[in-house]
């Protein structure tokens, strides 16, 4: 009985409460960083004045979000009014406790062996909040807001489900830790399913209303949002509901395609025998190592927020089915046709020749005769 | 009335992407517009009636405050319109010819990227805006040292201009523009060949060269559509006539290629400062006024003037009586006004999301619409 | 002379080229330096011809009225009168200035009144490079002859308020106004 309560309960929720300390905060310092780099992308500097380069502005915006009135309209529906802000949480936070931070047993709360399914199956419950606290302002507008977001998060459900299926297909494992474990024996995941950690990619961008697809949440539309009637702390709510939701999308990317607490491939590196061999300070440095790649994907958040313009929502509506389904669809067919050949290595030339192209198309010095000159001097 | 499921809304006064106090009246069907109706006059000033109580010079720096994003071409419309009904139009002084010219391109170049920037950020791209200001900052940095203000520059006189080119002036504007075509560079691999960009701008208001013709729309959005016209070729004034450059003209008539044809001027427009440079150094210093009374009393008679400005035709139409200093009846061509009425047959059967792609690309200034 | 419509290529669909270029100038622009002026530690520093507050010198003003003329909003309230003067033993008769305000709240800084000025050097000058204006008062924004000549120079900013406004008799602080 000792054994159990303290194996099942009591670790178990010392470690929860330091993983979502550690999220929470890497929550709070991601809204500087969005700020201060979508600044500096922008050839401006983001916030400066409140402390040094700005950091006390992470504590400056609890503290207004605390102190404005709570404005609540007249005609809301109550319950489901004060219920809106609360339900994309509960997912945002539960899901920690399944995502392995490092090598286990020490750096993961639970070890579930169908993680993965139940993962999906909370993150998509995070829709239900959107809807309630679009239709429970009694606002025409956030009511069509709402709506317009639940939609494009179910949409965009389907491809992030389908995508996920190569690496399953793969890996053979439901489990995140067996799915890591797999990675540092044989390639990081995003190079033989690279067209499914594009549309992973995508997937978790609309998924998490942010730019290309922030159209729910735009300022230039007529239509203001969900939370167009919410103020203060419940608008702090959905605003951290949603960068929860970011950083349990990379983590998720980063556990499924880039190898997760491991710097290794094909059993050389930093793979998790090695990290275990070096006792506490091998599990620190692996839990380190994730939590890097994960704010090299919070970064890649920004960056893409810096870049593109935003979709039309029939076009994103369009982009979700008519384009990344069937893609999705098509390399789970793919890959199955090469499991089934028993060639899986061959899996690998379809990515890295992908980013060679990329990066040699990207790079190719520019020849000065092959611009049109138009003008005279 | 109204069928069941049409609903009008208020795309009103104020608006983060209106530019300016534009109120759209939109009927719309679910998500997309059946009519849209734009109803002005919330900057009503009184320009015109004002011209009315003040003589000729006075007039000009209110002239600056139409087109406030652009105002040194307004200013040359009026001062030109002015000169031409004064008769003195070949009496202006080279040099002061080539300095309008210069003022005149570079206000063209900042009133372009001043579009850029907002039309990119009401389709959602943030940060074309910042770098566009970069680069406009430095033209308002040529504006201030020459006349001493940014904006509202009141910089041409009639008869020629207030003054001479500072010290270092042109060598600065020319170091400029060896680096503003790498900054144009810079813009087009943001937006240019951005698949999200073309979705959203290829096909969208879509303006056949007759439609164009007919509302009387004239500048990009009529090269856009295929018809090449434009002020500085087909009625040339100062020294546009020994300026090499070309007149970008589209082919669909939808919004990419009005962002192509502005795109495209913005590289003319330079073109056109690295000749002027050489020319005004050619020239000797000298008088910068024609020389013509200080007080200005046309004859009697009436003129309409229009230059090239960078929304399109700004005309001027001035009826003097001959017996005071100040005109008659003063009235002015706004590009953008006539523009604007392009907005219900380019926005109907479209979604809400492209409205405020259409008018950023019709590029309204609402001083002008309303004066 | 046609715009460019750049063809797509088939490597540029596929291997998402187009989005790509554009990351990378952001990227690029990540370490490219900031434009940021961070006012009012950082202040920009007008240009000689820039347009700001007025000064003005009674002992080069010949009180001809044509600033006043000029303007085209008719701020500038002039009032003259004649006066004999005794000059080396001659009588002349000279035009004594008596009240020259300027109602800056409604000035829109054209300089026509600069320019009509015929005294040279300019009695009447606006390129004093102060830009700084605001006031908590409405009234402050109306100057008479006396402050119109001696107001305080270009304000001193340090990011802090003064506690010690050093008051000249008759001088006019212009904004900074901490009351």
């Amino acid at each position: 009985m000792n054994h159990a309560f303290s194996h099942y309960l009591f670790w178990p929720l010392i470690k929860f409460l330091v993983a979502f300390v550690i999220v929470q905060g890497l929550v709070a310092a991601m809204n500087w960083i969005e700020r201060r780099l979508l600044g500096l992308f922008q050839a401006r500097l983001g916030p400066n004045r409140v402390g040094y380069k700005g950091l006390l502005q992470i504590i400056a915006d609890p503290v207004k979000f605390l102190l404005k009135e709570d404005i609540v309209p007249a005609s809301a529906e109550k319950v489901a009014y004060f219920l809106g802000p609360m339900l994309p949480l509960i997912p945002a936070f539960i899901v920690f406790c399944l995502i392995p931070f490092g090598p286990p047993p020490t750096f993961t709360v639970t070890r579930v062996n169908v993680g993965l399914l139940l993962i999906l199956a909370l993150t998509s419950t995070g829709v239900y909040g959107i809807i309630l606290g679009g239709w429970a302002s009694n606002n025409k507008y956030s009511l069509m807001g709402g709506l317009r977001s639940a939609a494009q998060m179910v949409s965009y459900e389907v491809p992030f489900g389908l995508s996920i299926v190569g690496v399953l297909m793969i890996c053979g494992s439901l489990d995140l830790v067996t799915i890591v474990r797999y990675q540092e024996i044989n390639a990081w995941n995003f190079l033989p399913q690279i067209v499914a950690c594009f549309i992973f990619l995508v997937s978790m961008n609309a998924e998490n209303n942010r730019t290309p697809f922030d159209l729910p949440e735009a300022e230039s539309e007529l239509v203001a949002g969900y939370h167009t009637e919410y103020s203060a702390m419940k608008f702090a709510f959905f605003m951290l509901a949603e960068f929860s939701m970011m950083i349990v999308n990379s983590c998720l990317i980063v556990t499924l395609f880039f190898g997760g607490w491991t710097l290794g491939m094909f059993g050389i590196g930093l793979t998790t025998d090695v990290l275990k061999g070096m006792g506490m300070f091998g599990g620190i440095l692996g839990t380190l190592i994730f939590v890097t790649k994960v704010m090299l994907f919070m970064l890649m958040y920004v960056w893409f927020r810096a870049t593109f313009p935003r979709f039309r929502f029939d076009q994103l509506m369009d982009l979700g089915w008519k384009w990344m389904i069937p893609l999705a669809l098509g390399n789970i067919v793919v890959t199955g046709l090469f499991i089934l050949a028993g060639q899986e290595r061959l899996l690998y030339w379809i990515g890295i020749g992908a980013i060679g192209l990329a990066a040699l198309y990207l790079f190719k010095p520019k020849r000065a005769e092959s611009r049109k000159v138009i003008h005279a001097s | 009335m109204f069928d069941v499921h049409e609903m009008e809304i208020n795309f009103g006064p104020q608006h983060p992407s209106t530019h300016g106090v534009l109120r759209v009246l939109l009927r719309v069907d679910g998500e997309r517009i059946i009519d849209a109706k734009p109803i002005i006059g919330y900057l009503h000033r009184g320009t015109e009636k004002l011209f009315e109580h003040m003589a000729y010079p006075q007039c000009v720096p209110h002239t600056d405050r139409m087109d406030y994003v652009a105002s040194a071409t307004n200013n040359l419309g009026f001062v030109e319109a002015v000169e031409k009904i004064l008769g003195v139009t070949k009496l202006i002084p080279r040099r002061a010819q080539i300095l309008r010219v210069i003022l005149s391109e570079l206000q063209r170049i900042s009133s372009h990227l001043l579009w850029l920037a907002t039309h990119a950020i009401d389709i959602g791209a943030m940060t074309p805006f910042f770098y566009c200001f970069r680069e406009r900052e430095q033209i308002l940095d040529f504006f201030e040292m020459y006349c001493g203000a940014r904006l509202t520059l009141n910089c041409m006189r009639i008869g020629g201009m207030p003054e001479d080119v500072p010290h270092g002036w042109l060598d600065d504007i020319e170091a400029f523009c060896g680096k503003f075509d790498a900054a144009v560079d810079e813009y087009e691999s943001l937006l240019t060949t951005n698949r999200i960009w073309k979705r959203r701008t290829v096909g969208i208001g879509v303006l056949s060269p007759e439609e164009a013709i007919e509302w009387g729309i004239t500048g990009p959005p009529l090269r856009g559509s295929g018809v090449e016209w434009d002020l500085r070729r087909a009625q040339p004034y100062e020294i546009y006539p020994e300026l090499e450059f070309d007149i970008p003209v589209g082919r669909n008539g939808d919004t990419y290629d009005r962002y192509l044809v502005r795109m495209a001027e913005m590289r003319q427009s330079n073109r056109i400062l690295k000749q002027c440079i050489p020319l005004i150094k050619q020239t000797p210093v000298g008088d910068l006024k024609a020389k013509i009374s200080k007080v200005i009393r046309p004859p009697e008679g009436e003129v309409y003037h229009s230059i090239e400005a960078p929304k399109g035709e700004l005309g001027y139409y001035i009826v003097s009586d001959g017996k005071t200093q100040n005109a008659y009846r003063c009235h002015v061509r706004p590009p953008s006004f006539v523009n604007l009425q392009a907005l219900p047959a380019l926005a109907r059967g479209h979604l809400v999301s492209d409205l405020v792609a259409l008018i950023g690309t019709i590029d309204i200034v609402l001083g002008e619409v309303d004066r | 002379m046609q715009v460019e419509y750049r063809k797509e290529k088939l490597s540029d669909k596929y291997l998402v080229l187009d989005l790509l270029e554009g990351l990378k100038t952001t990227l690029r622009e990540l370490f490219k330096p900031k434009v940021t002026i961070r006012y009012p530690e950082e202040r920009m520093e007008p240009t000689d011809r820039f347009r700001g507050m007025f000064k003005f010198s009674y002992d080069r003003c010949i009180a001809c009225k044509l600033c006043a003329v000029a303007c085209p909003i008719d701020i500038i309230y002039i009032d003259v009168h004649d006066d004999i003067v005794e000059e080396g033993g001659k009588k002349k008769k000279v035009k004594v200035l008596d009240r020259y305000d300027i109602d800056v709240k409604r000035c829109m800084f054209c300089s026509l009144c600069e320019e009509a000025c015929p005294t040279k050097p300019k009695s009447i000058w606006l390129t004093t490079k102060t830009y700084e204006l605001a006031t908590y008062d409405r009234n402050d924004l109306y100057f008479n002859m006396q402050e119109l000549e001696y107001w305080d120079d270009r304000p001193k900013y340090t990011g802090l308020p003064e506690d010690d406004t050093k008051q000249i008799e008759g001088q006019k602080q212009i904004s900074g106004g901490v009351e």
